[in-house]
């Protein structure tokens, strides 16, 4: 009865077995004697074909040798192995099992039979490497990036996580020192507050933040960086985490720079030789005319001399001779000394009290002052003193006061008011203003600062002294410009560069 | 033998005055010469006669480097004028002055016939006004 039961329940435990699992016999030798319906669908071999076959039929060659023989060994040994093994079903398709074989022993605890049970686990193991592949493609495009790019990585709050040696590269710090520390830790200052709260704001957002970045190494030195800062989301959409790529464009950057400097110089060259090259044009026309007048005046007068027979017209000719050579001799000269300055370049600028240097130039005037009733005004409170060459500035100051007081208003007695102003720390502005006859800049405005241009009928009008002026100005880098209305007057400025020595 | 009633010359050189007033008198085609010493002389005068035909010069010669108004500035203020003249005048630059630029210039203006480099022959004064 016992037994009846026994029995009963054996043959319950072998159907659930036969129904769920995949069950094989083989003797001591691995020779099939028994399989079931699940094996014959799993391997597509009949029954018929398997029974009687070394159970290496479905073999798949996977598995290496020592793997095989360790099974062996287990199982030859009467222990129960498990594990999972790759069969090949008789189309050629592989299929996966987990796999437990039970040895049967015999009375002399050897092995006498073999029971395997498998279950298939094809799809898992599929899924399986399917998940191995995607792991190895991610793995490869890290090692790419981690290759190719600097990599860091933060949590929200910006505390760095990971770095790749690139970045301990670029930053100079060690990944111990960056792990757990404030990304801040490579600011460089150099960006605007707006400009990294723009970068925060757009990350927080969820949106992949792109631009040029300056850094700061660990040895104070910068960098700047190529970055992309791309946001990781949880399932909220909220970023829990910021990878930033970045590649190194110090050197392109540097060389903008440059490039940006050689442009600055470039355009400063540029004008320099436009300054040098009105200046050479200018002396073409002085060449080409006012020495040029003069000498054709002499010939003109020696052929009318020539070809005279009247005596007394011969002698009227004559002396119209003497006056033309003085004057070319003067225009020489005037030539000569513009060009000195010109080629001047060695000549060095002292610091020059103005006060000192004006009482010096106004007593050279000091009779015309009196007989004129001229008022001097000085203010020289916001620049007292500027640096020039001593002679030049004593020139110009006299040439300007000079044609003040020449070109006094018939009406009016001379008011004359010499002032500074501090432009910027490196420029003062010195002007020397009158309220003579003035000059019609309308009509004279390329004219006033030409040689041999005179615009009032005077007597001493020469058209030399703001032609000096301006040729002694300009060797020392400065400007000069003019205002004037006629019946008000002048003022004539002059700017002085490199004033905070 | 063409003659004209008038000539001017717009010109502040003393000496050229001089001379080329003598030459010209040798021709003995000018009946009258005027001599202005700067643009703004000779535009007044222009201006104040424009319409007596009489005094009008038939003939400037003008001097382009002078004080007050030069050469230049004249032929603006001309060129405005000419219009309303009662006679045509023609303006020849007569400049010592060898600079192409100036030259260049002076072709661009359509009131200047053309443009003599000083000095000024007596063959080349019988050629301008026979010219006329």
């Amino acid at each position: 009865m016992l037994n009846i039961i026994v029995m009963e329940k054996i043959a319950d435990y072998k159907y659930a077995l036969d129904e769920s699992s995949i069950i094989a016999i083989t003797d001591q030798k691995g020779i099939i004697n028994y399989v079931n319906d699940n094996f014959c669908n799993i391997s597509k071999y009949t029954a018929e074909e398997l029974i009687g076959q070394d159970h290496r039929i479905i073999n798949s060659g996977y598995h290496p040798k020592e793997f095989i023989k360790e099974l062996w060994t287990t199982i030859a040994n009467g222990k129960v192995w498990k594990g999972e093994l790759k069969n090949k079903a008789k189309d050629g398709t592989v299929y996966w099992v987990d796999t437990t074989i039970v040895p049967f022993l015999n009375a002399d605890n050897k092995p006498y039979q073999y029971v395997a049970i498998r279950s298939d686990i094809t799809d898992r193991k599929k899924g399986e490497e399917e998940l191995k592949k995607i792991l190895k493609e991610i793995s490869d495009y890290k090692y790419a990036l981690d290759e190719s790019a600097i990599v860091a990585i933060t949590d929200q709050k910006g505390i760095i996580t990971h770095v790749n040696d690139n970045f301990c590269k670029i930053s100079k710090y060690s990944t111990k020192e960056l792990i757990g520390q404030d990304h801040r830790i490579i600011n460089s200052g150099y960006h605007s507050k707006e400009f990294i709260k723009e970068l925060w704001k757009t990350i927080a957002n969820g949106k992949v933040w792109k631009g040029e970045l300056k850094n700061r190494a660990k040895d104070g030195s910068t960098y700047w960086v190529d970055t992309t800062i791309v946001p990781f989301l949880n399932q909220a959409g909220k970023p829990y985490q910021y990878v930033a790529i970045r590649s190194d464009i110090t050197e392109r950057k540097e060389g903008e720079k440059q490039i940006k400097k050689s442009n600055l110089k470039a355009i400063e060259h540029a004008q320099i030789l436009e300054l040098k090259n009105t200046q050479l044009v200018d002396f073409c026309n002085i060449v080409s005319h006012n020495l040029r007048a003069p000498l054709i005046n002499i010939s003109m007068l020696v052929d009318y001399l020539e070809q005279s027979e009247d005596e007394i017209e011969r002698k009227e000719v004559l002396t119209k001779i003497k006056p033309v050579v003085n004057h070319l001799m003067d225009v020489f000269n005037e030539l000569v000394e513009s060009i000195q300055v010109k080629q001047d370049t060695e000549v060095k600028s002292d610091p020059i009290v103005l006060k000192d240097c004006l009482e010096k130039v106004l007593r050279g005037f000091e009779t015309q002052i009196q007989e004129y009733e001229a008022t001097i005004q000085i203010d020289l409170n916001e620049a007292a003193t500027i640096y020039f060459p001593q002679k030049y500035m004593e020139s110009i100051l006299s040439n300007l006061i000079s044609n003040a007081l020449k070109y006094r208003s018939p009406d009016k007695k001379p008011i004359i008011t010499i002032k500074t102003k501090k432009e910027t720390k490196n420029k003062v502005i010195l002007s020397v203003s009158d309220n003579g006859l003035g000059i019609d800049l309308v009509l004279h405005k390329d004219q006033i600062f030409k040689i041999r241009k005179t615009f009032h009928r005077h007597p001493d009008a020469k058209g030399f002294g703001l032609f000096m002026t301006k040729t002694q100005v300009e060797a020392m880098n400065g400007k000069i410009w003019a205002e004037s209305q006629p019946e008000k007057g002048s003022t004539f400025f002059i700017e002085f560069k490199t004033q905070n020595i | 033998m063409n003659q004209i009633k008038n000539l001017a010359l717009v010109d502040d050189d003393d000496v050229f005055v001089f001379l080329t007033k003598k030459t010209i008198e040798q021709t003995k085609l000018v009946d009258l010469i005027k001599v202005f010493r700067n643009g703004l002389d000779a535009i007044n005068f222009l201006k104040e006669n424009k319409n007596n035909i009489a005094v009008l010069p038939e003939i400037i010669l003008l001097d382009l480097s002078m004080p007050i108004m030069n050469g230049w500035q004249f032929l603006e203020e001309f060129t405005k004028l000419t219009p309303s003249l009662g006679k045509k005048i023609t303006v020849y630059i007569c400049s010592s002055s060898i600079s192409q630029d100036d030259i260049t210039k002076a072709k661009s203006i359509n009131e200047v016939s053309d443009y003599i480099i000083k000095p000024i022959t007596k063959d080349k004064l019988i050629d301008l006004i026979e010219k006329l």
